[in-house]
């Protein structure tokens, strides 16, 4: 357990707990969102964003129009691949100022930009995903493009290790190992639950580690809600001459106790008013 | 109608020679390789430019989210395969990595119909339109040629849009005009005629240039090549038909999907309702034989399944 806190560390576990709250309003008020396996990877995002470790400047006022041609960009790249997992992006990029915060209210909307899987139309979003498994080979062609252009950008690409059934994944670790994309960081927010059940009861990943050692890449392991542990490893990440993989060990649910390793809040169709309000007073409860 | 033994060329080479000459000039052209770097006639390519040639292997599904990663940095990336992997394997990274996403990734796929005779039913792409043209933001191009075919890859090496060329496997017949030009969305007649429409896209349109059967002699026909499959040339194929009347559309390819169903929908849409018969495969799979003309008689779509249709489209 760590004791001490760096502000900066401080500064994440307060902003955790304020944009959980923004989840938990979507979820009230939208019709459906994918909401379990968006409070586990909550704490990984922020990290990616807001820990200074990363470049992503470039398109924080909303008044500025996002940069959308690659050459133009400057900023290190994200890809979330499981786009299912949309609102936890939509709430860090929203505190970013990339959108404005009201339009957190037209979530999954007729209209809205924050559609229910995430979409490239999103200020600051660089790919539409939803199809799980496809984000990493991105991420690579990303990566590689940048290798061959010897650009010093870094690519962080967001899996879920439910996702890590899906056989395109083990293609692209073949692939980012065959062409050292040392700047290609993969962080597998493992949260252990899928729509139907436990990974380990649906398809065991087992030994996730090994699994990425034996594939040539970097492997680290943390706890994907600790906000020390995420950004020390995040900056080791970018000493590696191989491509990297933190496995983030996650609470699937986090933070809101009736949903915690409760597989039937993979998708939700809207929280009824008992549970919003329960789940409002956890969170106050943390924000004292 | 001469009787003179077409020259044959390979579709394939056309591609390779284009790509390498292009890629001369614009360093911004990549091509992402399945492990068919010899038979899409890239060896020269992967050795000129190893930078530029990226090998995945045989795993297509990674390969077409590479690619669109690639061009979302701002290249121009030739996916290269057979259609019978790519865009068959990879159609769901295709919609949404390449063209959801809209990435300037061209697909080129070789070893499309009934052309890869002796390889049997698994590789002989009979459902790739199909899948490519019901894509939002992807055009699909079917070069009857290896003419048309370097004039195809010339365009779309310099579009920024997602794009499918359909290439195939044996050398086939030189028939397109040279002099002609490739524009996107635009058909060209190849031969005017008043009497019937025969309307097709790639190598199997030649067989509309060798009816010789005596008692057709007097027919007219007008020959159109359509292999701008999308977006469709409606004026050149509209215009075309209300003159004749009488359209056959002939297609190395599956009826469901196909090119004849798409002119169908044009027509109907357009209240036009000409005698129509669609010379496709009709919902079966292919099968191995040495010689491609044995399948398109099996299948009725070769000359003799075309002279049947033209006598009974006048009749």
């Amino acid at each position: 357990m760590n004791l001490f806190f760096s502000p900066q560390t401080k500064k994440l576990q307060k902003l955790s707990w304020q944009l959980r709250q923004d989840l938990i309003d979507m979820s009230y008020y939208a019709g459906h969102i994918h909401i379990g396996g968006s409070l586990s990877a909550l704490d990984l995002i922020l990290s990616v964003y807001l820990s200074d470790i990363f470049n992503f400047s470039q398109n924080k006022r909303m008044r500025s129009p996002p940069v959308v041609d690659a050459s133009k960009r400057t900023d290190d790249n994200f890809i979330l691949s499981p786009g299912h997992t949309c609102p936890a992006l939509y709430v860090v990029l929203a505190y970013l100022k990339y959108f404005s915060k009201v339009e957190l209210k037209n979530y999954n909307k007729m209209g809205s930009i924050l559609q229910g899987h995430v979409s490239k139309d999103v200020p600051g979003v660089l790919y539409s995903s939803g199809s799980l498994g496809q984000g990493l080979s991105f991420a690579s062609g990303l990566a590689l493009a940048d290798k061959l252009d010897k650009k010093s950008r870094y690519t962080i690409c967001l899996t879920s290790d439910g996702e890590h059934q899906e056989g395109q994944i083990w293609e692209a670790l073949m692939f980012a190992n065959k062409y050292k994309l040392n700047k290609l960081i993969n962080i597998v927010d493992c949260n252990k639950y899928q729509i139907n059940g436990s990974t380990q009861d649906i398809m065991p990943l087992d030994d996730l580690a090994a699994k990425y050692i034996h594939f040539g890449w970097t492997v680290k392991e943390v706890n994907g809600h600790d906000f020390n542990q995420i950004t020390k490893m995040l900056k080791l990440a970018k000493q590696s001459d191989r491509p990297v993989c933190i496995i983030a060990h996650t609470t699937f649910g986090k933070g809101i106790s009736f949903m915690q390793y409760d597989y039937n809040f993979h998708s939700l169709d809207r929280l009824t008013d008992f549970q919003y309000k329960k789940a409002q007073k956890e969170i106050k409860n943390h924000l004292k | 109608m001469s009787n003179k033994k077409p020259t044959l060329s390979s579709t394939r080479q056309a591609f390779g020679d284009t790509l390498n000459l292009m890629a001369s000039k614009n360093k911004n052209i990549f091509v992402v390789s399945v492990d068919l770097k010899s038979s899409l006639k890239l060896s020269k390519f992967a050795k000129k430019y190893p930078n530029r040639f990226i090998e995945c292997g045989v795993a297509e599904q990674n390969a077409t989210a590479i690619a669109a990663g690639l061009a979302k940095s701002g290249k121009t990336v030739f996916l290269c395969s057979y259609s019978s992997f790519s865009p068959a394997i990879n159609w769901a990274v295709i919609k949404q990595s390449i063209c959801y996403n809209n990435c300037n990734v061209k697909i080129i796929s070789a070893h499309s119909g009934l052309l890869t005779s002796a390889y049997g039913a698994t590789h002989q792409m009979l459902e790739d339109i199909a899948l490519v043209r019901v894509l939002p933001n992807m055009e699909v191009f079917s070069p009857c040629d290896a003419i048309e075919t370097k004039k195809i890859i010339s365009v779309v090496a310099n579009s920024k849009t997602p794009a499918y060329v359909r290439l195939v496997r044996p050398d086939t017949p030189l028939f397109f005009d040279k002099k002609l030009s490739f524009t996107i969305g635009k058909s060209h007649v190849l031969k005017k005629g008043k009497d019937i429409t025969i309307l097709g896209h790639g190598p199997i349109l030649h067989s509309a240039f060798q009816i010789h059967n005596q008692s057709l002699a007097k027919l007219s026909l007008e020959i159109i090549n359509c292999s701008s499959i999308k977006p469709l040339d409606s004026k050149t194929i509209l215009k075309s038909v209300k003159k004749t009347g009488r359209l056959i559309v002939i297609e190395d390819h599956q009826k469901i999907g196909g090119l004849g169903e798409a002119i169908a929908h044009l027509l109907l849409e357009n209240n036009l309702s000409p005698k129509f018969i669609h010379l496709a495969v009709d919902n079966q799979f292919g099968q191995s034989a040495r010689h491609c003309q044995e399948l398109y008689d099996y299948y009725n779509i070769g000359i003799k399944a075309l002279t049947s249709a033209i006598k009974k489209i006048i009749s």
